[in-house]
């Protein structure tokens, strides 16, 4: 995988108290990659203002330096194809680029002022704003119901807590938020101790210094830690429906679970979600039973660790690490008619999942495939910075050997006990956006049958199986039922 | 016939003497023939273990001639995952497990891809399988049914995005006889009708699966394998097909067109301008100027841009497209206003930058920036094997080789600002506008 052995350097000498991190992947490509990482994110945006991390980088990442105004950065950027591209995730925010070698000294120049000497520009600021809020009503609420569904489960499942609010924040404290306050977050969230520097590529050695001296302005001191607890078990299954006028019905469920990478138990996890719903991979439990055998929607899926914009790409992308992870099933949009059968289906498999675990053969088959797959997460050089990065915020070996290796000393045994320990499908959240949620609701609190009719035969253990599906009790409360209006999501 | 293209490569990148113009697709590769048409190009990369393999057949939503069949290219593709008989679906996921590959597909106006990313160790067997489902498909009437819904659910979880809607409103009110008119889903109609077509679909599967058709494309870490040997133990026999799709031609349009969208919720409004544009071509400089025209004119870089989402703020996404296409295709402008009330004063802007280029010479500092950009985009873009072998597919889809990428390039590279005056004299008038607009059922 790699030209050269991997290095991690940590960079902290006496004359040099503040602890930047280095984590270099040298080669003799001719482009040069970069992936900033500080230590800060949505979980340290204040209580009463959610979205000011976000809107923070986005002043970085899209606004002006004290020399140069946006346009001028564009102008500059662009005839070099660069883009600065940032992400905000709950404990990182993550500043990334690739360039040609050609263009380095004038790239690191500009990329340089744009992190360590923002304009803080009104028209920036008024402009990146309405983009937050955009992306919140239009977006988010708007256009995409699957993502939707998905935050908004993250939402309701931490409620309350830390990571209990959209990384973009709600569109009324954006609306009231100042240039003061992204100032205030830049100066006390972006320091040499939360900062990690990621470069790969073929740049010269002399740009580590470079970047050592450069990003040493920056105040050394520790950042504010926001209060830290686990998120709260919900008691029974919480059910949030969100009314929308849409054709179809997007389904998001799950509960938050303590695994994470370096978690003694996570490789077995891994393996048993890759084996029941691998991300938009045909070989997944789920994906059988609910598109291959019975047609209901475009996919459906599994995960232990956040992985946002899956519609869009099949990958993750890196520096999302975080302290609490949840287990969740994506259910893509089915038709309104097989909504209720969808939802009793998903939640069957689950049961019969945690209740049958995992066979020898297919332990062997999920093992094979995650040892090779893991190989493929790392195919480029930014890709493979930011995975070492997360690896470092997590105490773990390069995840491509962490994956291999652990996954060498497991037994089905373990997977199947982890299967048992951690998935199940009572206290849980649900989320739906629908049009006709009143209908829906009525449907899963009633538990009448929810029949399928299918428009081909099927085999007689599907239609044995789907008896039991179609009958399958929901167990929600009808105080535990929700529904609101999507105008009142995120705002 | 084998052509041994000499191409300049140490350890994966571009380096070229002083003074020789550099080549835009940097790496060197082995196209090779074989007797039933299919052609195999071999790209062998300095990225490590990792094989890509990409097999494009020119096959898209533009092949679907008959009415009330809109979407079976699509339909192909998701029925290439039905499996064969040596290879039925379960087993052909399970090897894909065990192989630890990434395997997928998509389908275009143009084109159908299907591409699979896996460890050098398994290139014979990942051949092997796909050389089967490309020759022996099978599938049953109830499988076929079931996968019909599949793609009803693809349309279903796209059709919350105004985007998706508009561009269907877009190619139905731009074109009255050609297939560009549908997009690849295809109309909702057809779509909801498909479960009662699996001999039709049999029919398209067997007019275009057809070595001919197809490209295969192998890059990576393959320096030491025998791609050509591999290729021809498993493909050679496939035999030619001698289909030939009547393509409708679009007469000139008597524009200019409008149309407006009502979208059922709240969401921002979208104003588009479409002009026709030009079939793909390296030959002639069409398709490179009106690319060049699409960055100077509504880039990040572009006045226009900076001017409404920069400065006044009325306009958050602005964006252009000019997709290479088989036949004459859409040049469109999208822009998604902030304010409905702003509608026509962006359409009016829009107009007004379509017509500058009709009067006025672009300064040459500017068009020198654009192809900087161009250049430096498409190297950024090779940096591992996959992209590698995506970035050449929809290139293979249209010409087969990779040199249309060195024409293409060079011919931007010649490009002047007379030439994208005149290409904008020629291009953008009036009988051949389409405006489409969408509204929210209120403002935000």
């Amino acid at each position: 995988m790699k030209f050269f052995l991997a290095a991690i350097l940590m960079i902290a000498s006496a004359n040099l108290p503040a602890q930047i991190q280095f984590v270099t992947r040298p080669s003799r490509s001719p482009l040069v990659s970069f992936r900033i990482v500080f230590l800060t994110g949505a979980a340290h945006d204040p209580i009463d203002k959610p979205g000011v991390a976000s809107l923070t980088a986005a002043m970085l990442s899209q606004g002006g330096t004290r020399q140069m105004t946006y346009k001028q950065i564009v102008d500059a950027l662009f005839p070099m194809a660069v883009s600065v591209t940032s992400q905000v995730d709950k404990e990182m925010t993550v500043f990334s680029a690739t360039t040609h070698i050609d263009n380095l000294e004038t790239f690191y120049r500009l990329f340089r002022a744009m992190l360590l000497e923002p304009g803080w520009r009104g028209e920036d600021f008024e402009r990146l704003r309405d983009e937050a809020i955009n992306y919140l009503r239009v977006n988010l609420r708007g256009n995409n119901d699957e993502e939707l569904g998905k935050e908004a489960l993250y939402n309701q499942i931490y409620s309350g807590h830390p990571y209990g609010h959209n990384n973009v924040g709600t569109v009324s404290a954006l609306q009231k938020m100042t240039i003061a306050d992204v100032r205030a977050f830049y100066r006390d969230h972006y320091t040499q101790d939360g900062l990690i520097i990621g470069i790969g590529g073929g740049y010269p050695p002399r740009l580590l210094e470079r970047m050592k001296e450069d990003f040493g302005v920056l105040p050394q001191k520790a950042r504010p830690e926001p209060g830290w607890y686990e998120p709260k078990l919900h008691r029974g299954i919480q059910l949030t429906m969100i009314r929308k006028d849409t054709r179809a019905v997007a389904i998001s469920l799950g509960f938050p679970i303590p695994v994470r990478r370096g978690h003694p138990d996570y490789p077995a996890l891994l393996l048993a979600q890759s084996y029941f719903g691998q991300h938009r991979m045909s070989g997944g439990v789920l994906y059988e039973q609910m598109r291959q055998l019975r047609g209901l929607n475009y996919g459906d899926y599994a995960y232990i660790e956040y992985f946002p914009r899956g519609m869009f790409q099949f990958e993750p992308d890196p520096n999302l690490a975080r302290r609490s992870q949840i287990f969740q099933i994506w259910i893509r949009p089915v038709e309104p008619s097989t909504a209720h059968f969808a939802l009793r289906l998903a939640l069957y498999e689950l049961d019969k999942f945690i209740r049958q675990g995992i066979s020898e053969g297919e332990f062997e088959r999920s093992r094979a495939f995650l040892s090779k797959y893991v190989n493929l997460l790392i195919k480029t050089k930014s890709a493979e910075l930011g995975y070492a990065i997360d690896s470092l915020y997590y105490g773990i070996p390069d995840y491509d050997t962490y994956i291999r290796e652990s996954l060498s000393k497991l037994r089905a045994e373990d997977v199947n006990r982890v299967i048992r320990k951690y998935l199940r499908t009572t206290d849980l959240d649900i989320v739906i956006v629908a049009k006709d949620c009143e209908g829906l609701k009525r449907q899963i609190l009633e538990g009448a049958p929810s029949p399928m009719t299918y428009n081909s035969p099927k085999p007689k253990e599907v239609m044995e199986e789907d008896k039991i599906v179609d009958r399958w009790k929901i167990d929600v409360k009808p105080e535990n039922v929700h529904i609101v209006s999507v105008d009142t999501v995120f705002e | 016939m084998t052509l041994g293209i000499a191409g300049l490569l140490l350890c994966g990148l571009a380096i070229s003497a002083p003074g020789a113009v550099p080549r835009a697709f940097p790496f060197a590769y082995e196209q090779h023939d074989f007797p039933n048409g299919l052609r195999l190009l071999t790209i062998p990369d300095d990225y490590p273990n990792v094989v890509a393999l990409y097999i494009v057949v020119q096959a898209g939503s533009r092949n679907e001639v008959e009415p009330g069949r809109s979407g079976y290219a699509h339909l192909s593709e998701h029925l290439m995952f039905r499996g064969t008989k040596a290879y039925p679906p379960q087993k052909y996921e399970s090897i894909l497990q065990a192989a630890g590959a990434s395997s997928n597909a998509y389908t275009t106006d143009d084109f159908t891809a299907y591409h699979t990313t896996f460890s050098k160790e398994d290139l014979e067997l990942i051949l092997r399988m796909e050389a089967d489902r490309f020759r022996n498909l099978h599938y049953s009437l109830e499988d076929f049914r079931t996968e019909a819904l599949a793609v009803l659910g693809e349309y279903n979880k796209n059709s919350a995005d105004p985007m998706e809607k508009l561009e269907e409103v877009i190619r139905d009110t731009a074109f009255d006889r050609h297939t560009y008119k549908h997009t690849t889903m295809g109309f909702l109609k057809d779509v909801q009708d498909m479960p009662n077509h699996y001999d039709y679909s049999l029919l398209f599967f067997k007019r275009y699966y057809r070595p001919e058709r197809t490209t295969i494309i192998v890059a990576g870490d393959v320096a030491k394998l025998d791609v050509k040997g591999l290729v021809e133990k498993y493909w050679a026999d496939w035999p030619r097909g001698d289909f030939r799709a009547s393509i409708p031609q679009e007469p000139p349009s008597h524009g200019p067109r409008v149309n407006e969208v009502r979208w059922p919720t709240g969401t921002l409004p979208w104003v588009t301008v479409s002009f026709r544009g030009a079939a793909y071509s390296d030959q002639h400089k069409d398709t490179a100027a009106l690319d060049l025209i699409s960055f100077l004119g509504f880039s990040e870089t572009s006045d226009l841009y900076q001017k409404l989402v920069i400065q006044e703020q009325k306009v958050d996404v602005l964006v252009a497209d000019n997709p290479d296409r088989l036949d004459p295709y859409l040049f469109t402008v999208w822009a998604r206003v902030k304010r409905p009330e702003d509608m026509d004063y962006v359409k009016g802007q829009i107009l007004g930058v379509f017509d500058k280029f009709r009067r006025v010479l672009v300064p040459a500092e500017r068009l020198e920036a654009v192809k900087s950009h161009l250049r430096y985009r498409f190297l950024l873009s090779l940096d591992n094997s996959e992209s590698i072998a995506a970035n050449l597919a929809p290139y293979v889809a249209l010409r087969r080789t990779p040199e249309t990428i060195n024409r293409l390039y060079e011919m931007y590279s010649q490009i002047t600002a007379e030439d994208l005056r005149s290409m904008a004299i020629k291009y953008f008038v009036e009988s051949g506008r389409t405006i489409v607009t969408l509204k929210g059922a209120k403002s935000q």
